[in-house]
């Protein structure tokens, strides 16, 4: 990590405009990946109505993105297998720089910056070995500066603790390499975990699900105020099976699955796509394209409370009232009580729905 | 799926009986003339090769031999239709353990020779043994690889190649017996695990398209790797030099599979066929070399790309226009989520 001496050397040098800050007028609410009427790819921002405000061009799929703390920059990143991830300014969608990760190396579509946001992480597969590993960027600049083990195969969303300084990371379990595409390797084998590490990549603690889990792919995570990690997961056993795709973990304590028993968790399809705590931390939301559903979860009972029908769901991000969805047929939406859009735009939107601010 | 396409659906069996009907002939078709041909002739040649090993189970044996590679080729057909049934106990992973990426099963099964593990003396014992050591790719590297062949007694070899036959047999018979019994009407006539004919029409299509990323990205890309580094040594089934007959026989199955999920449309029927017979005259080109070993020279790289490339045009035409005809939503996040 560099010194803050290095840090405020690097500031000094650098060419980006010191002062700028998320309250210049002009910067988004959300990010999000997406694809164009012409199949391209891009990152849009978009404002807090869902009104598209820039797209950026990326070389291929973007899949989640992550915002500076302080400055008005975020960075997309490449879907697995890809090799880029694109820093840009969030005024105006002009690109800053663009990371590739060291050869043998490829991003998973996550990364996060540190608290101060003199450093970013980001999750990435070494995969010659199939070795889940975090990258560690200077934020100034965006230089590689190191990297360590991630605690698993296949780590994937990546966050801050927010009850310790330290990363929380979704370990997938799921090995993949490039040569093959997408296809996965080791299901039977598989052993994803959610993982607590320092800053510089200590392992605190680490959490399994029982045996009978472990073809369960734990891929997203939410952070709530007090420390609380949400967890979406994804099933890559039989869909025959009916089983948890939602949990909530506190460091240090064991693991509570929601919505169990509940016949409606079918109608996720053994797959969650994002997950996100409400503005007030009572609920905890998943999404499911596959299921076309938005199910949200009482975080204090764990039942299932509301489903929500919403065709090919699959960004989700808290807002104060609730939940705000993205769709792959270009549609963002407010979740209450009930659904309403909010917006469409002429975007398939990607994975993800990143907040800004 | 979702409230929205239950709710078509349903508007669909209202305003046209007709098409309803057909898709009901649909499911009996894929089921009568694909499905449970194919795992009763899994099931049948797995206890051939059970029954031969009674009386003969010397790994250097050519009946036994050919008794695995009839009963490996039955698998092959079969290794596209990975739910219910296969899915069950980790029987479809406990018959076919690849691909192996850490090289599980050559440990494994370095290790049970070595030690003389007893595990392999009753089929209860067996069955709790690591998939990685208990199919048909262990068997391959005993029967074909030189490595293996002195590291226990012929005694304890044969009793390996027995084991592993026997277990391949129940797993092969389970599977069969739960189609027959069970899951085959889960799929007919839909109603808990399926809760309409078009979610039974995707999990058909979805085998359809696993088997078409099982041949192009595994059973080809694997060896392919890269141009600049190439990995002739991932080539699946190398040692036997049964590569390429595992491309044709995948190909064939699937051949068969896309052609019932396209009945009634003879364009979509026809330029299915064009494709598959374009992809069976690329796969003939590389007959002089069976085992992809020339992955590193060029010129026959290009063979096995040609062929990936057809593979992947058939996975398009499949999702541009067999999937929408099955009701298949190709939502972006939903066909193709991270």
């Amino acid at each position: 990590m560099p010194s803050r001496r290095g840090f405020i050397a690097g500031l000094m040098a650098s060419s980006m405009a010191p002062s700028a800050t998320w309250a210049d007028a002009g910067a988004p609410a959300y990010l999000s990946a997406g694809k164009d009427e012409l199949g391209l790819f891009v990152v849009a921002g978009l404002s807090a109505a869902g009104e598209v405000l820039f797209r950026h061009s990326l070389p291929d799929r973007g899949h989640a993105a992550s915002a500076h703390p302080t400055r008005p920059e975020a960075v997309a990143f490449a879907r697995r297998p890809g090799r880029f991830a694109d820093v840009i300014d969030c005024r105006t969608g002009a690109q800053l720089a663009r990371l590739e990760p060291p050869e043998g190396h490829h991003f998973y579509g996550h990364g996060v910056f540190s608290p101060e946001g003199e450093v970013m992480y980001t999750t990435e597969n070494a995969y010659e070995n199939g070795e889940g590993m975090i990258g560690v960027w200077n934020a100034r600049d965006y230089r590689r500066i190191g990297q360590f083990p991630s605690g698993g195969i296949g780590p994937h969303e990546m966050r801050l603790r927010r009850d310790a300084p330290g990363l929380v990371v979704a370990n997938g379990g799921i090995e993949t390499h490039p040569d093959s595409g997408r296809a996965k390797l080791n299901i039977p084998f598989m052993r994803p975990n959610l993982s607590y590490l320092s800053l510089s990549g200590e392992i605190q603690e680490q959490m399994e699900l029982p045996a009978d889990l472990h073809k369960n792919s734990i891929r997203h995570i939410a952070v709530r105020s007090d420390g609380t990690v949400g967890f979406a997961m994804q099933w890559q056993g039989d869909l025959g099976a009916d089983v948890p795709i939602v949990g909530l973990h506190f460091p240090g304590e064991t693991h509570r699955l929601m919505g169990e028993d509940d016949p409606r968790l079918r109608n996720l399809s053994g797959y969650g796509g994002s997950i996100a705590f409400s503005g007030d931390e009572t609920q905890v939301a998943v999404t499911s394209p596959r299921g076309g559903v938005v199910q949200v979860m009482d975080c204090a009972s764990g039942a299932l409370v509301a489903e929500h029908a919403l065709a090919d769901v699959c960004g989700l991000a808290t807002t104060r009232a609730g939940f705000l969805a993205s769709t792959g047929t270009g549609a963002v939406a407010r979740i209450g009580t009930q659904v309403e859009t909010l917006a469409t735009a002429p975007l398939a939107w990607d994975n993800h729905l990143i907040p800004l601010v | 799926m979702s409230v929205l396409s239950r709710l078509t659906s349903t508007a669909c069996a209202l305003v046209a009986l007709t098409g309803l009907a057909r898709a009901d002939a649909l499911t009996d078709a894929v089921v009568d003339q694909h499905i449970l041909p194919t795992y009763e002739r899994l099931a049948t040649e797995t206890a051939e090769f059970a029954t031969l090993t009674e009386s003969d189970c010397a790994p250097t044996s050519e009946a036994v031999r050919t008794a695995w590679g009839e009963a490996f080729d039955a698998w092959v057909a079969a290794s596209h239709l990975r739910f219910g049934p296969s899915e069950a106990d980790n029987r479809a992973f406990a018959i076919a353990f690849w691909p192996d990426s850490r090289s599980k099963t050559p440990k494994a099964l370095r290790g049970l020779l070595l030690d003389s593990d007893p595990v392999v003396n009753t089929p209860e014992d067996f069955a709790t043994a690591s998939v990685a050591v208990r199919g048909f790719y262990a068997l391959e590297y005993l029967f074909y690889d030189p490595a293996y062949a002195d590291l226990a007694s012929p005694d304890y070899a044969c009793a390996v190649v027995k084991a592993v036959a026997q277990d391949l047999s129940q797993n092969s018979a389970a599977i069969l017996t739960d189609w027959q019994e069970e899951y085959a009407e889960k799929l007919r006539h839909p109603d808990e695990r399926y809760r309409s004919d078009e979610e039974a029409h995707q999990e058909l299509f979805k085998a359809l398209n696993t088997g078409l990323e099982i041949l192009g990205d595994m059973r080809i890309g694997r060896p392919l790797g890269t141009f600049d580094n190439p990995r002739p040594n991932r080539a699946e089934v190398r040692r036997s030099g049964r590569s390429l007959r595992h491309l044709e026989l995948q190909l064939d199955s699937l051949r068969q599979l896309a052609l019932l999920l396209s009945d009634g449309d003879a364009e979509l029927s026809q330029h299915l066929t064009q494709v598959f017979d374009k992809a069976d005259r690329h796969a003939a080109n590389l007959a002089d070399d069976p085992s992809f070993a020339g992955v590193s020279d060029p010129q026959h790289r290009f063979l096995l790309e040609t062929l990936q490339q057809d593979v992947r045009a058939i996975k398009d035409i499949a999702a541009l226009d067999l999937g929408p005809r099955l009701g298949v939503e190709a939502g972006f996040n939903a066909l193709d989520g991270d």
